[in-house]
């Protein structure tokens, strides 16, 4: 029995649906204040907090906090780290889904 | 999960603020209108004055994206993108424009609205290179492009006709941009306004 190919085992932390909509969102950006997160990845305000907070803590992205015209204002920026993170993940998926797509055909002929 | 779509939200916010080409639509018209010195157009400080209105109308529609839906950034790669289609844009209207219908001894001198077919090629080309390209482009900017190709601009120079072909088109391209808009991002009353930006 062999054990899972180091380079196809998935990082937890970002491979939750959440946190990996956020970071593909910020990788399609430069910067992006929390209102906007909200609405691109349809979280709650609860939700999408915990997440960034996790995030922040991971070192994969900066969280400013700010004030635009009088208002408290939250901007998040994906770090060097994280986009390299969220890179890898993405190549990940696409690998395990091409070889997924390569067994179906001998399954099917069985 | 969709990786495209959920990476298209930030082209989808930069391009398919759709409100936003209402004013941008009206300059258009204004420009067809101060052209023919229509009523009041006549005078130069009216027309600057319906500009500045048009550009504070402007603005007001950003801060109205801005508190309701947020800001962000635009990826380099995504700004190389706006600064392709701008300089694809000028040099498109500007040669297309002198190509099919001028006075230079090389134009084709072509019985068509080069104002609009030009511009109708240049927003489409745009939104493709801009990655937002939706079937209501396909439909106003075919339209706009059909109307001006057709071949029954002969007479007079047909440009401020044209020009109002194009503010209106835009205008109309707007309303379903904001449709689309919203449906990627969601109407406006989500989530409860004021507090929405202060969390984490």
């Amino acid at each position: 029995m062999h054990g899972p190919e180091p380079e196809l085992v998935l990082d937890r932390l970002i491979h939750e649906p959440g946190r990996l909509a956020i970071l593909t969102v910020l990788a399609s950006v430069r910067n992006a204040d929390f209102l906007f997160l909200l609405r691109a990845t349809g979280l709650t305000k609860g939700n999408l907090s915990s997440h960034l907070a996790k995030l922040e803590d991971a070192g994969l992205v900066t969280i400013e906090k700010r004030f635009i015209r009088k208002k408290p204002n939250t901007n998040v920026a994906l770090t060097a780290t994280g986009r390299e993170r969220i890179d890898r993940h993405w190549q990940q998926l696409d690998q395990l889904r091409r070889r997924a797509e390569a067994v179906q055909p001998e399954a099917v002929s069985r | 999960m969709k990786r495209r779509m959920i990476e298209a939200a930030g082209p989808s916010y930069a391009y398919l603020r759709g409100v936003l080409a209402i004013p941008a639509g009206c300059l258009f018209l204004l420009a067809a209108l101060g052209n023919w010195q229509v009523g009041p157009l006549r005078h130069e400080l009216v027309f600057v004055a319906c500009v500045v209105v048009i550009g504070l109308a402007y603005g007001l529609v950003i801060r109205y994206y801005q508190d309701h839906y947020g800001r962000m950034s635009p990826s380099p790669r995504q700004q190389l993108r706006g600064a392709a289609a701008v300089a694809l844009g000028i040099v498109v209207v500007l040669g297309g424009s002198l190509l099919l219908r001028s006075r230079a001894g090389w134009s084709l001198d072509l019985p068509v609205n080069a104002i609009a077919v030009t511009f109708a090629v240049v927003m489409l080309a745009s939104y493709a290179i801009w990655g937002v390209l939706h079937a209501h482009h396909l439909v106003v900017w075919g339209s706009l492009f059909l109307a001006g190709a057709l071949p029954f601009w002969t007479g007079a120079d047909p440009s401020n006709i044209g020009l109002l072909m194009c503010g209106a088109a835009v205008i109309v391209c707007g309303v379903f941009d904001h449709i689309a808009f919203v449906r990627t991002f969601g109407p406006r009353e989500l989530p409860a306004a004021g507090d929405g930006n202060a969390r984490a």
